[in-house]
Formats: C-alpha cells, structure tokens, sequence
C-alpha cells in the first residue's frame, strides 16, 4: 500500500517536472572542522554577493537554567551585546552597523543565537568580535542593571501589552509539570532581580564556552584564509572546565486534558491546543511538520478551508509544531471570527483534527502536500544568513550539518498513511493542553 | 647540541609570534572593499503595451513573476474600501474555477499567488511554472466576481474597523493621515462601516476593467528562467490581455500647518501614549536632494544609532523604541518621527521629539555621524542586493519613479559624496519642528494640561473624525426645551405619561446565531423583565423591581450585586426624559456635536445617585441618537417607527464593554400598554 502510492507520487512529480530539475535537494556545500577546545567551525563558499554571515550558536537556552534563575539565558542575550574587554560599552552595534553590517539575536527554549551579516571584507572584524565574547565578555553590574531594566521594556511590550502575547508562557507552564521547558525563555523578573554578579559569571563561565558553541560562517569567504583567522581568535579561548548541565529528566507523558481561560486585551476570543511531540530527533517530525502544513499551510489547507473559508468561524488558524531538543509541543491557535465563541471554534477545530484522524487524507492531497513541503525546502535556503543558521542547528541537534542536505529525502520516506497515523498518535485529546483567550472585560461577570 | 638549541628557540619564537599577532586592543584592519556588481535587468516589451524585466538567477530552481499597475491615487469617497477588496475578489474565482479549485490548485504546486489592487505576484518552482502561469492569468484575465465573496469580505472588513477602533496605533495613522492631507484626499480618506458597506459587485469589475490594463503595467520575471523561456511564456500568457486608456489625475499638495498644532485622541484606558510627529513635504524620489535626505533621516531617526533612540530610549528610557521616516513620493512626501511612551512622559517626550529636531536644524551633524549613516546605507543597499527581486524592484522604480537611468548602479557613489555641509545645508528646508502636527493618542486627561505649550489642541475621535463641540448660541435653547423638543417627537408628554405597561421584543444576529431580548415593564408596580434567548435557548432572566433584582441564568437564581442593580433599575422607567425633573436630576446642556454626521445637542444628566449619563438629541427632529454611561456603555438610535402613536427606536446599535461587537438589535415587536398577566411578569 504505501509502496505503490509513493511510486504513485514519483510518477506523478516525473509527469510534471520538466528534465532539467529532479524531485531531489539542491546540495549546500560545506567545510567543517573542530578546534582543540572543542568550538565546532563550519564553513560555506556563496561568492554571489559581497557579503558574509557569522553566527554562534551556544548551545543553551531556557531548559539549561536553574528553576530558582529563570530567564538567565535570554537575560545573557543581551548583556552580551554590552561589550568586552576591549569592545566598549555599546560599541558592539555601533561598530557593526557602523561597518555597513546587520546583528541580531535570541534565545529559545534550547539555544541561543547571534548573527551579524557584514560586507564580506570585514569577516576578520566579525570573527574578531565574537571571539571577544566568547573570550571576555564584560558582565560588571552596570551593564546587568541597565540590560534588566532594557528586559523588562521587552516584556511588557513583547507579552504584557501585545493581544496573545502570553500564549507560549501559558501553555509551557502547563504542558511541562517536570521538565524546565515548563517556562519560557524570558523567565521570572523576579529571578533576575535576585541574582548576584557572581551567578551571572559562573553562567558565563559554564556555558559560553567554545565546547559548548557552533561557529558558523556563510557568505563570499576564501576557506583557507577563513580557517586561519577562526584560529587565530578562537584558538586561545580556553576549553570550558565545568560540566554543562543538561536536564536529563523525561516529562511524563500527560493523559488526561487540561483546560484552563486566560484573560486578556483582546477584542476576539482564541483557542490554543498543545499536544505532545516527540523528541526533535524523532522520526516522526517529518510526518508531524507535514501533518502541520497538511491542517494550516496554504490556503486550501484543511482547517483554513473548513474553519476559516467556509464556516467563517476563525479569521486564522495556525497549526505549529514547536520541534523542542527534548520533545516540544504540537499547537493549534485559532482565533474567532466576531461573535463566535471559543466553545464553538474549539469544536470546529477538534472536528476537522477527527475526519482526519477516521478518514486520512487523499492521493491528491498527499500529492499537493509533497508540492508544498518540496518548495518549502527548496525556498530555505535563499539566503547566507539562513544556511548558517541551518547548518549550525543541524551539527547541534543532528549531529551532523549535512543533515541539511537530506530534508527533502526524509520527507520523501514520509507516506501518506503516516500523516494519519501521526495525527492518531499525536494529536490525542486526553494528552492536550487547551487554553481559551478570552477579552478582559468578559473576567468581571 | 648547539644546532638543537638554536631550533628550540626558533619554535619558541615563531610561536610566540603567532600568539602576538592577535592584538585584541582594536578592530582588525578590513580587507579591501568588495566590488559590488549590481546585475542588470533583461526588458522586452508586448505588443498590448506590458513592459517586461527579466533578472535570471539560477541559484534555486524558483522563479517569481511580480506585476505592479502604475495608477494615479484614486479618491474612493462614499465606496472608501473598494480597492482594499479589489485583490482578494480577483482571487474568488474565475468563468472556469471556482475559489476553491483555485486555493487547491495553487497549493498543488506549492505555489504563491497574491493579488492587490494595483499589484499582484506568482511564485513557485520553475517545474510548475507553466501551471502556475496558467493559474496567474486566469485569475487575471478571466475574474468572475462572485457576490459571496463581497459579502465575506465586507463582513471581515467590518469586524476589523472595529477591532482597530480599539487598537492606539491605528487609530494614531487613520488621525495622522486625516490631519496631514484632509479626508477629502487619497492619502487621507480612510473606511467607515458604511463606505464599506456601500462597495458592491458592480464597483469592483468597474475598477478592474478601468485599471487593469496592460499597457500601465510592469512585470518582473525573477529567478531559474532564460529570457528568451521568459519571453515565450510571457507572450502566451499575457499576449491576450487587452489595453486600454487609463487616465492621469492630479491631485492637490497639502501643505505643513503654519504653527505646529497638537492633536488629541482620548482613549482612557492607554498606559501609553502613542505620539507621532508628522507633516507634509515636497519630496520626489528623483529630486536631487533625496539620497542626502535620506541620510538626514538616518541619522534622526533610522534606527537603533540615530539620535531619537539615543535620546528616548537609551538616555531617557521613555520608550523601546523611537524612529524616523521621511518618505519622498510623487504627489506629496511626509516627515513623521514616533514613538510609545509611558503615560507619564507625553509631555516630557514631545519635548525631545522637538528638541531634536530643533537641533537637527541648528547645523549640528558632525563628520562621524555621518560617516556611520553613510556606511549603514550603503551596507543595508549590498544586502538587499543577496535577493534577485532587488534588481528586478530597481528597474520597476527607475520607472515608475522615474529615476535617471543609472540611479541604482550611481547609488553608492552618489551616497558616498554627501557631506556635513551639504546637510546641514538642507537641514531647515526639510526639518520643521514649527510646522508639524503632534498627534497623540492617549489618556489625555493625565497630559492635555502639559501638552498645550506645544500648539493649539484639536480633538478627533477614535474613528478619524473632529470631536467638535460647538457652543450653542441661541439663549432659548436650554435643557428642558432639548427634553420638551425631544418628548413632542415622539408623541408628547400627554401620550406618553398615559404609558403604564410596554412590551418589546428585539433581535440581533451574531454570526448567524439569533439572540432575542424581551422585555416588560409594568410602571405602576414597579416591575420589568427581561429576557435574553439564544436560539431558541433562554440564557439569563432579570426580574427587577423597586429594591432589587434576581438574575436566573444557567439554572441558578441569585440576586444583582448592587452596582449591577443600579443600572438594571432604569429598565424600570420607559421614558426616563419624563422624570428627571420629578428625580431632581441635574441637566447639563453642553453644546452641539456630530452623531453619525447628523448635528445633536449633548446633554449630561447627573441623576441624585451621582450617576452620569449622556444623552444626544438631533437639533433637526429632536429625536434621541445616543445614549452613553460609563455602566452601561453606550446606544445609537438609528431608525424609529410609530407604535400606537408613539415613536420608538425600531433599530438601535448597542456596545458595551462586555460585548465584543456592536449588536444592531431590530425591534420585531413593540406593544404600548399590553394587557400583562401575573405570568408575564415571573
């Protein structure tokens, strides 16, 4: 059955496609190698535009942090950007922007991640910058007093002030009851207050470390002269010497729902539902990615269809697998139309999530869905700063950058009686979270 | 021996040497700066006028075909909206597809396709293009309107103006837009719910066969296609589109106030204020000073280096964030500088905003800033250049705007002659801190004092609209006659008075689910009930007299606190204009102002409980518009009918903050005296 349907697909894809492009993944090349304290490299030659993409990923995000210090990570975000020993205060955007390059970056449940894209004649600089905060970031207590206050403006206007802003927050401190995933990256405000310089060095100290890190670089470089300069800065930062705490605790697979309002300055009422996922390693995160695209990607897509176009009962439907390191959440976000209440939207969805779940889905919508999955991955990588971001991620999760290449080939092994099992699998009622936003000014009656 | 020494000290020196190499004292010296090649465009142009621009890029197998129609501004007037529904009907079927052949048949492919009023774009890999363009000029050439599709649209249409009355920065845009180029212009017009409901059918194919024609046209072919692929399959797709006359209108240029004023949006429930410094300008993309201005914009304002940030939020720490934007355009430019700020500081930060451009005028750029802006530009314009759209964007604009034919690849050099002088030069002609509007919205009870030192204040409204309250100046009109006026409207005080019980049945639809209200009053006991069904479902029940109120709903019986009790008491008075001299309450007239474009006296009744409503009586018919109190939000009377010779509102809109969209109750039933049976009243 699922052989014949995938040579199905094959001969349907072979009859549309033209000669000169195949249903495979163009392959991104690239050079890796590791320095003695443990920091990984890797390296990819695009000489199309004069420009460069550097990014390190350290590899520590919410889950690593102590459940009395949350928001550690995210608060390390931006006190890196502080300067070090020998970059001023504020001088880190300055300079980068100064040199005609863009800088971002932030933090997740897993990692966090800095990027500049400069002028591919100023790498040198690049590199130079981030071994110095990798090397000797400042952290004086100027720098955490303002980047607290600069936090908490984030918070308020991220969270606090914005309609759904609270929705992650909401669901994570629901969802995980043992796992540190149980709250978001940007933490307790309370916790930061609390802490001590000493605690802020000792995070430093254990977690910016070149064996805890992935550098990437991406753009019009030469590799050899690439190779030397990461020596040349890296190479003399020291190997971490304490032990990266890593939470080894399962999360308990929940089997009974929880339900739960939260109020909030919206006009329009919203459903989330959070249902467990598997491991970001898994399998079956294909099938799930797949299963997302499959209920909310596109416009003839399932519950956009049915939900939205026809019953007008939602202006959006979001379907999103939060692929977390340690198994993250598959969620549904809907938000009603005028009028319509979340009871009735919620049903709407669990509706069409159970004619999948009987019925499965077609040949031609399996076929569609390959369509759109193919065109997503080709699309990924229509950038410097994308590639370096993919590859590092994958070294990280996959254990290997080349991972990257082969995304097309595991969805192509992803068949159409494994989207309807998934959705069996996954999406069970009795696991879920379910929240309904509902507006403030329903709280008083 | 004396040999192995000399190696040893070698190998210590060398090293030593590649360890000192790395001074971290200072930046690395850059390499020599990369050539940066900006890609030319391939054009051909179509016998029916269509210009064609074909960037090939074959770094992915994609390719985007992007379409823009270079159309004058068009004033929608009384159909304000038309044009916002113009790309999604295009998109709501074909003479061959219906909306949904067509959703399903673009995600087939795992294609894009968006269309606009006067622009559209396709994308997907190259295999499918075929299909894709199959798809793209169907939509295009073959619309069929259907009227379902306006109805849905107009619906979500409504459902967003009223969200968006609620949200500070839409309303801060809709204000800014009106006051800097007037309603009466493209720029400034915005949507109400009835030029929204005013768009039919018949307004959008007239617009599609005014505009979409292909000699104002312009597409761009990007990506994994040859030029000579491009053109075979431009031919075949659009070669078929008909031209057509499409005329050019001039519009007025609004001209910058010649004293800044200060405009005033209340929204009592802000803890900030969203402020928004903002006037016109004449700036065209293709004058001379417009690459300078915009580095005098960056460094203002462009972002997180220009002087507003570091002031606002990085010195003072009023904000998150506070920006800049002069916009040059081809009928009239805009300055406009923002930000949100806490309550607190409106005043203290409209202070800055102006301080800095004060400052900005008084010849104060220094040779490092603009050193720093110059190189944020020119690195930004080298990025841009990663994505193949960029050329193709290039040679639309150099046409559209019409630029000198070699303004991109003269770009960097042109930016890199801008000088200090040279800015501080043209400074004043741009920055005009005694010219500007400051628009607020806000809590502008806790600033309105504070802020007047900037400028003149002017009120609007939430909506866009002048709150204006004219003062009344015929000394007859007072308080009872407004009341008297208002009681001869409909029916009189004798008709009235004779009222002891009424009945009145109204219904709503919220998205298709039917609530009722009924109601029943006897005034001689005092007794009211009022009944609300869903469906047929009933969902609560009040049953209210003199001192108190029991409130059945969802099988539970219990009493109405008192503050809820206070505002169901009124349901007990069918006519509350006939008692509140007897109650002893206060009236105060206080001019004339506009409901829903009709004139209407504003009258504040404080009752003896101290409770305030505000009522508005039409000077023309002397009829009640409106209602509003803070307990009971507020009622628009829209339509009366004759009862038994009395007249009552036959449609009313009722909001509340409780309900989150406006309920347009009809009346269905309404009895004047009806014989009421004990049952009526339990």
């Amino acid at each position: 059955m699922n052989k014949s349907t995938l040579i199905k697909g094959a001969m349907l894809i072979g009859l549309l496609g033209s000669t000169s492009n195949i249903f495979a993944q163009q392959q991104i090349k690239f050079k890796e190698f590791k320095l003695d304290n443990g920091l990984t490299v890797i390296m990819h030659q695009d000489k199309t535009t004069p420009i460069t993409a550097v990014s390190v990923l350290y590899h520590v995000g919410s889950k690593n942090e102590n459940p009395t210090r949350t928001g550690f990570a995210h608060f390390f975000e931006h006190l890196l950007f502080e300067g070090s020993e020998n970059i001023g205060r504020g001088e880190y955007m300055k300079k980068i922007q100064g040199i005609g390059g863009t800088l971002n970056a932030y933090t997740s449940n897993d990692q966090t991640y800095y990027h500049e894209v400069v002028p591919s004649n100023y790498l040198e600089t690049a590199l130079y910058m981030e071994s110095e905060r990798m090397l000797h970031a400042k952290i004086d207590s100027i720098g955490v007093e303002t980047q607290r206050e600069v936090v908490k403006e984030e918070k308020r206007q991220r969270m606090d002030n914005q309609p759904y802003g609270s929705i992650l927050v909401e669901v994570l401190k629901r969802a995980y009851h043992k796992h540190p995933y149980q709250w978001a990256p940007i933490g307790s405000m309370e916790h930061l207050n609390a802490a001590s310089l000493a605690e802020f060095m000792d995070f430093y100290k254990t977690f910016y470390v070149p064996n805890n890190a992935v550098l990437s670089i991406a753009g019009d470089i030469d590799y050899d002269q690439t190779e030397k300069w990461v020596k040349t800065y890296f190479a003399e930062i020291p190997k971490g010497k304490k032990e990266i705490p890593r939470p080894t605790v399962v999360e308990p697979k929940r089997n009974q729902e929880i339900r739960d309002v939260v109020y909030d300055n919206i006009q329009l009422p919203a459903v989330v539902e959070a249902y467990n996922m598997p491991r970001k390693d898994a399998p079956d995160s294909y099938a799930l990615d797949m299963l997302s695209t499959y209920l909310a990607g596109g416009k003839s897509s399932l519950l956009t269809k049915e939900v939205v176009d026809k019953q007008q009962k939602a202006v959006q439907v979001m379907a999103m697998p939060l692929d977390l390191e340690d198994g993250g959440l598959f969620l549904f976000l809907g938000v009603a139309n005028m009028g319509i209440t979340a009871d009735s939207l919620e049903l709407a969805i669990d509706q069409q999530i159970e004619k999948l779940k009987t019925n499965g889905i077609t040949d031609q919508e399996f076929a569609k869905l390959r369509a759109q999955v193919e065109n997503s991955v080709v699309s990924r990588h229509a950038s410097v700063a994308g590639i370096a971001e993919s590859l590092a991620a994958a070294k990280v999760y996959y254990g290997n950058a080349n991972e990257i290449n082969r995304e097309l080939e595991k969805y192509n092994k992803v068949t159409k009686a494994d989207i309807q099992r998934v959705a069996k699998q996954y999406l069970e009622k009795n696991g879920r979270v379910v929240l309904h936003y509902l507006p403030k000014s329903d709280q008083k009656k | 021996m004396k040999r192995f020494c000399i190696y040893t000290l070698l190998f210590f020196v060398s090293i030593a040497i590649s360890f000192a190499q790395v001074d971290r004292t200072k930046y690395p010296a850059p390499g020599p700066a990369p050539q940066i090649n900006i890609g030319e465009a391939e054009t051909f142009t179509l016998p029916n006028g269509l210009k064609v621009f074909v960037v090939e890029n074959h770094k992915l197998p994609r390719v985007t075909f992007s379409l823009v129609l270079d159309r004058s501004p068009l004033l929608e007037g009384d159909k304000a909206g038309l044009t916002s529904f113009v790309g999604e009907m295009l998109m709501g079927g074909t003479t061959s597809r219906s909306k949904d052949q067509i959703d399903e048949e673009i995600d087939g492919i795992g294609g894009n396709i968006n269309f606009g009023s006067a622009s559209a774009s396709a994308s997907s890999l190259t295999k499918y293009q075929d299909k894709l363009l199959t798809l793209f000029s169907d939509i295009l050439l073959n619309p069929s309107f259907p009227q379902t599709e306006l109805d849905k649209l107009k619906k979500q249409a409504i459902s967003g103006l009223a969200s968006a009355k609620d949200d500070p920065n839409a309303i801060s845009s809709k204000v800014t837009n009106v006051v800097l180029y007037g309603k009466d212009h493209p720029y400034g017009e915005f949507e109400t719910e009835k030029t929204v409901s005013n768009v039919q059918v018949q307004d959008i194919k007239q617009y599609y066969d005014t505009y979409f024609k292909p000699n104002i046209g312009y597409l761009a072919v990007v990506g994994d296609i040859t030029k000579k692929d491009a053109e075979q399959l431009v031919t075949k797709y659009f070669g078929g589109w008909k031209q057509g006359e499409v005329k050019k209108v001039d519009w007025p240029v609004p001209v910058a106030p010649e004293k800044t004023k200060v405009i005033l949006v209340d929204r009592p429930t802000s803890v900030q204020s969203v402020i928004k410094v903002a006037y016109p300008i004449v700036l065209k993309y293709n004058d001379a000073d417009a690459i300078p201005v915009k580095v005098l914009n960056n460094i203002l304002g462009g972002g997180s280096t220009g002087r507003l940030f570091q002031n606002l939020r990085e010195n003072k720490g009023y904000t998150y964030g506070a920006y800049s934007t002069i916009s040059p355009d081809k009928i009239v430019g805009s300055v406009s500088a923002d930000a949100s700020v806490r309550t607190e500081v409106t005043d203290s930060a409209v202070y800055q905003f102006l301080a800095e451009l004060r400052r900005l005028d008084e010849k104060s750029i220094t040779e490092e800033e603009l050193t720093s802006s110059k190189a944020i530009l020119s690195g930004s314009f080298g990025r841009s250049l990663e994505q193949p759209s960029t050329i193709a964007s290039f040679a639309i604009n150099t046409e559209l705007q019409q630029l000198p034919k070699d303004y991109y690849k003269n770009y960097l050099k042109n930016l890199d002659t801008v000088t200090v002088e040279q800015l501080n030069g043209i400074a004043p002609a741009y920055i005009k801190p005694n010219n500007a509007y400051i628009v607020v919205v806000g809590n502008t009870g806790a600033f309105k004092d504070k802020i007047k030192q900037f400028g003149d204040i002017e009120y609007y409204t939430n909506t866009g609209m002048p709150a204006v309250t004219t003062t009344i100046k015929d000394a007859n009109i007072t308080a009872e006659v407004v009341i008297k006026k208002y009681l001869d409207a409909i029916g009189g005080e004798g008709k009235l008075a004779a009222v002891k019980t009424f009945k009145s049945v109204q219904e709503a639809e919220v998205q298709g689910m039917k609530i009722t209200a009924e109601l029943v009053v006897d005034q001689t006991k005092p007794i009211a009930v009022q009944t609300m069904k869903m469906g047929p479902q009933i969902v609560s029940k009040f049953i209210i007299n003199k001192d108190k109120a029991l409130i059945t709903a969802q099988g539970k019986e219990q009493e109405a606190p008192a503050d809820i009790f206070k505002s169901l008491k009124n349901a007990l008075t069918v006519f509350p204009e006939l008692n509140y001299k007897k109650e002893g309450a206060h009236l105060n007239l206080d001019g004339i102002t506009k409901i829903n474009d009709e004139d209407a006296y504003k009258l504040i009744v404080t009752t003896s409980e101290g409770d305030k409503i505000t009522n508005y009586y039409s000077v023309s018919s002397g009829l009640k518009l409106k209602s509003e109190s803070a307990t009971e939000g507020e009622a628009e009377f829209n339509e009366y009918k004759e009862y038994q010779g009395v007249k009552l509102p036959a449609l009313s809109t009722v909001k509340n903050p409780n309900i989150p969209v406006p309920l347009k109750m009809i009346a269905v039933e309404q009895v004047i005296n009806p014989k009421l049976s004990p049952e009526d009243l339990k």
